[in-house]
C-alpha cells in the first residue's frame, strides 16, 4: 500500500487527468495523426454535387443561351457613349447656329446704328 | 474517374467549341458534380454552390471556343472555377468592409443533414482555417489534378506547388481533428 503523499497527490492528479480524456480519445488521435481520409473528400464531394438542383444542366444551358442574346456589356458601353457623343455634338451645333444668329442681330443693329450716325452727320454739315 | 477517354473528350470539346448545345449539355453533366466539389471545398458553404457552378459553367460556354488545345480541357475548367472561387470570396471580404455584416452572418448554419458526419465537420472545419489558395490547392489535387497540371492551373513552379501542397497538408493535418 502507497503511503506516501507525494505519490498519493501524483496518482490523484493522473486520474482527474485522465478522467477528462472520454472513450473515443484513441480514435480521434488517430484520426487525427492520419490526417484528413480519402472516404471524407468522397462524401464532402458527395454533399456538393446533392446541392444541385435536378435539371442543373439545363438551367446553365438556357442562362447561357439569354445572356448570348443579350447585348453585351461592350456594346451597350458604345451605345451609351455613341449617344452622349451625339447630344455633345447636338448642343455645340446649336451654341454655334445661337452665337452666329445672335453676331448677325448685333452686326445689323450695328449697321443700323452706324447708318443713323452717318445720317446725322450729313445733316449736321 | 475520368468520364471519357482523351480522345472521346477532345472530340466533345470540339463539338462544344462549335456551338453544339448537345455537347456543351454533356461536359456540364460531366463535370457538374466534380465542380460542385471544388466549390464547396473553397467556400464552405452549401448556399452558394449552385449559384457559383452556375456562374462556372456559363463561363465554360462562353470561352471554350477560345480554348487553343481541347485536350487541356479539365485544367482550364478548373482554373475557372477557382478563379471564380476566388473572385467570389473576395467580393465576400469586399461586403464585409462596406456593409454592417460580420463572418458570423455569412456563415449561414447547415440545414440538418447536410452535414452528416463528424470526420466531413472536421474536414469542412479544416478546411476553413486554411487561405483559400491553400483550398484549391488541396481540393485540385483530390480532383486527381497532377502538379504539372497544378503549376499551369496556378501559374506557378511545379516546385513551388509541392512545397505549397506539402505546407497546406500539414495545415489540414493540424486542424483536422475528428
Amino acid at each position: 500500500m502507497n503511503t506516501n503523499p507525494e505519490q498519493d497527490a501524483w496518482s490523484r492528479l493522473r486520474a482527474h487527468a485522465a478522467a477528462r480524456l472520454d472513450e473515443g480519445f484513441p480514435d480521434r488521435v488517430l484520426k487525427s495523426a492520419h490526417g484528413c481520409p480519402p472516404h471524407v473528400w468522397v462524401r464532402l464531394r458527395a454533399v456538393a454535387a446533392d446541392c444541385l438542383r435536378p435539371g442543373f444542366a439545363d438551367r446553365v444551358l438556357a442562362a447561357a443561351r439569354t445572356r448570348l442574346e443579350m447585348p453585351s456589356y461592350g456594346s451597350q458601353l458604345a451605345l451609351s457613349a455613341l449617344t452622349a457623343a451625339a447630344c455633345v455634338a447636338a448642343v455645340i451645333l446649336f451654341h454655334h447656329h445661337e452665337l452666329a444668329a445672335a453676331d448677325a442681330r448685333n452686326l445689323a443693329e450695328w449697321r443700323q446704328i452706324v447708318a443713323a450716325a452717318q445720317d446725322l452727320d450729313a445733316g449736321a454739315r | 474517374m475520368d468520364p471519357f477517354s482523351s480522345a472521346a473528350l477532345v472530340e466533345l470539346v470540339r463539338r462544344a467549341q462549335r456551338g453544339d448545345e448537345a455537347a456543351q449539355r454533356e461536359l456540364i453533366l460531366a463535370y457538374q458534380h466534380r465542380v460542385a466539389g471544388f466549390v464547396f471545398a473553397m467556400t464552405n458553404r452549401s448556399d452558394v454552390v449552385e449559384d457559383l457552378c452556375q456562374q462556372i459553367f456559363i463561363k465554360m460556354i462562353r470561352a471554350v471556343d477560345g480554348l487553343q488545345a481541347p485536350a487541356q480541357f479539365e485544367s482550364w475548367l478548373f482554373r475557372l472555377a477557382r478563379n471564380t472561387c476566388i473572385d467570389q470570396l473576395r467580393r465576400q471580404r469586399l461586403r464585409r468592409i462596406f456593409l454592417p455584416f460580420g463572418e458570423e452572418h455569412e456563415n449561414i448554419p447547415e440545414p440538418p443533414g447536410a452535414v452528416d458526419s463528424e470526420e466531413l465537420d472536421a474536414l469542412r472545419h479544416a478546411l476553413a482555417q486554411l487561405r483559400p489558395q491553400d483550398r484549391a490547392l488541396l481540393a485540385l489535387v483530390q480532383e486527381g489534378r497532377s502538379h504539372a497540371e497544378i503549376s499551369e492551373i496556378l501559374g506557378t513552379s511545379v516546385a513551388a506547388v509541392k512545397a505549397r501542397l506539402h505546407r497546406a497538408r500539414e495545415h489540414l493535418r493540424a486542424h483536422y481533428q475528428p
